[in-house]
């Protein structure tokens, strides 16, 4: 029945296990980490899209809020000092609060307004990260932030000692904490939406979707129903940006949450399938995965082989941005529905088009 | 199924990256770079590492009997569009897990060392920027709360060093200038809010009050927006001695000086060595910076100024290139020669001892710049500007200032 | 901020306004492709700015092709010769963002035409990628020069006002050509067929309308004004580079979207609200507030007038 019923707890247990195996590149557990964050981000990014259909194209911001809470809540110079679970919830809260705080009053927009003002949001939200310095540190980003022990697990934990063989696993960084944290979290997220799409709320969600004045007849409030997609996909993208701004130890550069990443996520999103989880899952790892871990390869193989240097077309990361595109404008074409679709998404694809009146 | 041909695929996709991956040989010496290859920076980097390539050349594409080769790595993503902090930091690691990296060139942008330092430093690996000039990278500023730079240095070693003259050099000299030879006495300076050119802006401004120059305001602007017609109108109104732009070409620099022509503010223009480039005036156009008069800054020299080694980095350059080398070429060779020599001097693949070797550099003339040593913080001694009149290229180097 | 706001008062508000109005209509002419295309197939081209840009592109070759970036010859050759060259980089950018426009819904929207919307815009924003990746390798990543052909020279007495040949070419060329857009929509049988089509594709196909040409002659529409607007822009700012569609489409959307999506006075109205809401609050409240300023406007007037400041009185699309 469910696509993700099998391959989705194996590719857990494949990641899970991957440190430890011998095929492990030493770096891919750090890149790794990043594309767990955007899988949250994009997981969070559906609920808002792909449960109850709203285009957002702001999710950016909420991602943004949760990293600077985290770093204002953490970093030496400022008075708080909190751990990484208090910095956490707290990044998640304030990124649902303002979600709901700046969607309530524009609810009333149709589709592509409402698309619009969420746009514009994302894009205030970076100004003022960029240009409120006494706070944000503007374009240095704050850093460092300490990632603060989840209790039990130490922080600089050093897993070296835990191979299968001798000669086996990687070298390690930080990252077995960081690591498993990601991915936990990414797991946990998985778990939380499943049971969140079965409940009530998800059946309510889903009839919004579809009809929204059937739902409403039903006895529904849409616009309730509305807020709280905000709520939680504002909040998951609230830790994504908590967690991200974790494995970065800092929150970089503020032009990282700008609306070049609203837009690769929505494109992931719906290139994954548009409403289900594990196709997103996968359209994140694939899409990010290429921009990230896939050119580098790519490119450091032409460079053995090749020699490196030369201008732009002769590198796979000069032509990233258009084979992005292409693969975007191909999968729309031959599979509009994702790669992995909702099962009633794909009905509505593939039955006879009822034309919109 | 569709679905099962796609599973199929994306684990084929993700088996090749999980398995892929360079193997070494054990006598080949890798010489990593990470600098933004794709986006806007694109063509500061490129000029960059044809500098590098150039010092790799010349060894012979060997060195100390070892292979040499040099791995180009990207900071840019797609997704951000200009450097990434998450891939810098895969990029230190990367080099940092590659037993037969021996050294680490780059960044470009003072923000993304910031996020490779601290990996690169517990490896032991030594970094050398040729362009970072963010002082907060090598030294700690009086008043600063955030502890840097000793958090990047865990290991209690230097691993970072560089070859261009950081911002104390260039942001205050840049206001000696301003004061003795163009005799400003009323400045208004913006800013494109990014790390390098707020930072140089903050530091010019505090010599002005130093010196006493008056300065009449302080913006930044956006490098996306269009023009800045009303922007400069405003400062027209100050009626100001001199403009100064903390910024780049790409962000924005020469629209600048094309809004100054055709608001009518004919003070002179100066900006610092993310200007410094052909590109700059080639879309300022010449009648541009004919109507306004400018002024670009560079630490160090300009290329046609170097003499012995350097003139002739400047000849090879130009047969190979069949163009001037950019000031950023310079150092992007620099740096190179600097790491080539101490794996030369250690003789062998041992990460420490060439670290070591690099930071112990003294009067080093091998390159392209002349004499030179590095203080115990990484910084160059190199404490010279070179500000040139943007006539056409190459520009024209008017003087040289040092402390 | 207080100082910052002396500053401007000095240089007067009227000078500020003139700029906000010229780019304003700048705005309103990229806008006119992103709302035409709306108005008939619903679709947000994310792709219109970066078709902008290549237009731009294409007129700094045709014009260097031509001549004109050599400062001495544009600077000798008698006034009618450079105008008819400009007009041949403006007609030379029409017809090469029409078709580049065209080509890009035959190939990538059409097909799409039954899915739900998001597929296309999806598709929108991947065509947006190539572009610019096109553009990257095209001119590459620093700015580049358009060639200064018209005075700087102030037409106007006064010692504060500046108002130059340049802002009388932006206005000269931006608002005859939404004019004629305007006539040729209201009275032309392809404009009724256009008007037909926004209304009720159904019907308009059950009535003769060929719907696919239609769509294909708005796209042609669309992409010849970005194209004319590309030239407009690079005369009037003198540098174009591969990063400006981003800022210029979204700045254009966002004035269809303001005037009311599908509607042609409202674009118009959305441009030149936007153009001067972004120029005042450059030198009021410091250009880093800029792009702030103009989303919050918008905003707050997209929450009191949902549909757009024209949305609501004119139900009619295109």
């Amino acid at each position: 029945m469910s696509p993700g019923r099998y391959w989705v707890p194996a590719l857990f247990v494949l990641l899970a296990a991957y440190p430890f195996l011998p095929v492990a590149e030493p770096n891919r557990g750090e890149q790794f980490t990043v594309l767990f964050v955007y899988a949250v981000l994009a997981l969070g990014l559906n609920v808002v899209i792909g449960y109850a259909g709203l285009l957002h194209l702001g999710i950016a911001a909420f991602f943004g809020i949760g990293a600077y809470t985290v770093g204002i809540l953490t970093v030496p110079y400022f008075p708080f000092g909190q751990s990484f679970l208090v910095a956490a919830t707290a990044a998640t809260l304030a990124a649902a609060a303002a979600g709901v705080a700046t969607t309530a009053p524009v609810l009333r927009l149709r589709g592509d307004y409402l698309a619009l003002v969420t746009l514009g949001f994302g894009l205030i939200t970076l100004y003022a990260i960029r240009n409120l310095d006494a706070i944000t540190e503007g374009t240095k980003g704050m850093n460092p932030i300490g990632a603060g022990p989840v209790p039990g697990v130490a922080e600089d934990a050093d897993l070296s000692g835990w191979r299968l063989f001798p000669g086996w696993g990687v070298r390690w960084y930080r990252y077995p904490y960081l690591y498993f944290l990601a991915l936990g979290v990414l797991g946990l997220v998985m778990l939380f939406l499943r049971n969140l799409e079965r409940s009530r709320l998800g059946r309510a969600w889903v009839a919004l979707r579809e009809d929204e004045l059937a739902a409403a007849c039903t006895g529904l409030n849409p616009a309730r129903l509305k807020l709280a997609a905000i709520a939680v996909g504002a909040g998951l993208a609230g830790l994504a940006g908590a967690l991200y701004a974790i494995a970065l130890q800092g929150t970089g550069n503020p032009q990282g949450f700008d609306f070049t990443l609203s837009m690769t996520m929505v494109c992931c999103v719906i290139l994954g399938g548009l409403g289900n989880r594990p196709g997103v899952l996968l359209g994140t790892l694939l899409l990010m995965g290429f921009d990230r871990v896939a050119t580098n390869v790519l490119d450091n193989l032409i460079q053995e082989h090749v020699g490196s240097g030369g201008p732009s077309y002769t590198k796979v990361s000069g032509w990233k941005l258009m084979i992005f595109g292409t693969v975007l404008i191909l999968m729309m074409r031959y599979r509009p529905e994702g790669m992995l679709p909702e099962a009633r998404h794909r009905r509505e694809l593939h039955e006879e088009p009822t034309k919109p009146v | 199924m569709d679905r099962r041909k796609f599973l199929t695929a994306a684990a084929g996709g993700a088996g090749s990256l999980l398995l892929g991956g360079c193997g070494g040989s054990k006598d080949t010496v890798v010489i990593a770079s990470s600098l933004p290859r794709t986006g806007i920076a694109q063509g500061q980097t490129e000029s960059i590492v044809n500098g590098l390539k150039m010092a790799l050349e010349e060894s012979g594409g060997e060195v100390a009997g070892m292979k040499l080769r040099h791995q180009d790595m990207d900071d840019a993503t797609a997704a951000q569009g200009g450097w990434d902090a998450a891939k810098e930091k895969d990029n230190a690691r990367e080099a940092a897990n590659d037993p037969n990296v021996m050294a680490f060139i780059g960044p470009y942008n003072s923000g993304a060392a910031e996020n490779s330092m601290p990996i690169l430093n517990e490896a032991g690996l030594v970094q050398i920027s040729p362009a970072c000039t963010s002082v907060q990278l090598t030294k700690k500023v009086p008043g600063d709360q955030s502890g840097k730079p000793d958090i990047f240095r865990k290991s209690g070693k230097v691993t970072f060093c560089r070859v261009c003259p950081n911002d104390f050099v260039q942001g205050p000299l840049s206001a000696v200038f301003a004061k003795e030879v163009l005799g400003a006495k009323r400045v208004y300076v913006l800013d494109d809010k990014e790390l390098y050119g707020s930072g140089i802006a903050g530091l010019f401004i505090k010599k002005c009050g130093d010196l006493g120059i008056e300065v009449l305001g302080h913006d930044s602007i956006v490098a996306s927006q269009q023009n800045f017609k009303t922007v400069i109108a405003t400062i027209k109104g100050k009626n100001p001695d001199l403009l100064y732009f903390g910024g780049t070409t790409v962000t924005k620099g020469p629209q600048i000086a094309i809004d100054m022509k055709g608001e009518g503010l004919t003070c002179p223009l100066m900006v610092p060595d993310g200007c410094y480039e052909k590109s700059f005036v080639d879309a300022a156009g010449l009648d541009t910076v004919k109507a306004v008069p400018c002024y670009a800054t560079v630490g160090g020299f300009d290329p046609s100024q170097l003499k012995g080694a350097g003139a002739e980095f400047v000849r090879k350059y130009k047969e190979k290139h069949g163009a001037d080398p950019e000031a950023y070429a310079v150092y992007g060779y620099e740096a190179a020669k600097v790491v080539l020599e101490a794996i030369k001097k250690v003789g062998r693949k041992d990460r420490e001892a060439i670290r070591e070797a690099v930071l112990a550099t003294k009067d080093f003339d091998k390159g392209a710049l002349g004499k030179w040593s590095f203080d115990p913080d990484g910084d160059t001694t190199l404490k010279v500007l070179t500000v040139s009149k943007v006539e056409g290229w190459p520009f024209k180097p008017v003087r040289t200032v040092s402390e | 901020m207080p100082e910052l706001f002396a500053q401007a008062e000095a240089a007067g508000f009227g000078q500020f306004l003139v700029t906000g109005l010229v780019m304003g209509s700048l705005y309103a002419l990229i806008a006119l492709g992103y709302t035409m295309v709306y108005g008939i197939i619903e679709l947000i081209n994310f792709a219109h700015g970066d078709l902008f840009m290549l237009g731009a592109f294409l007129a700094v070759t045709h014009l260097a092709w031509s001549g004109l970036t050599d400062p001495a010859f544009a600077a000798s050759a008698p006034a009618y010769l450079l105008a008819w060259m400009v007009a041949g980089g403006i007609a030379a950018a029409a017809l090469f963002c029409a078709a580049l426009n065209v080509a890009a819904d035959r190939v990538v929207y059409r097909p799409l035409r039954a899915s739900p919307k998001l597929t296309a815009i999806v598709s929108a924003v991947g065509v947006s990628f190539v572009f610019v990746n096109l553009g990257l390798f095209w001119k590459g990543p620093s700015p580049v020069k358009f060639p200064d052909l018209i005075p700087d020279t102030n037409l106007l007495a006064s010692d504060g006002l500046r108002l130059t040949w340049k802002d009388v070419m932006v206005v000269g060329v931006t608002a005859p050509a939404m004019l004629a857009l305007t006539l040729f929509v209201r009275y032309t049988p392809l404009g009724k067929a256009m008007r037909a089509t926004a209304q009720n594709p159904t019907a308009a196909r059950l009535m003769g309308v060929d719907v696919d040409r239609v769509v294909s002659a708005t796209f042609a529409l669309g992409g010849a004004l970005a194209g004319v607007a590309a030239v407009v822009y690079g005369l009037y700012i003198k540098a174009v580079d591969f990063q400006m569609g981003f800022q210029n489409g979204l700045y254009a959307f966002t004035a269809a979207v303001l005037g009311g999506v599908g509607n042609i006075p409202g674009a118009v109205v959305g441009g030149l609200v936007i153009g001067v809401v972004g120029e005042l609050s450059k030198a009021y409240l410091g250009a880093k507030w800029s792009e702030a300023t103009v989303f919050a406007i918008l905003i707050v007037i997209l929450v009191f007038r949902p549909a757009g400041l024209l949305g609501a009185r004119t139900r009619e699309k295109v």
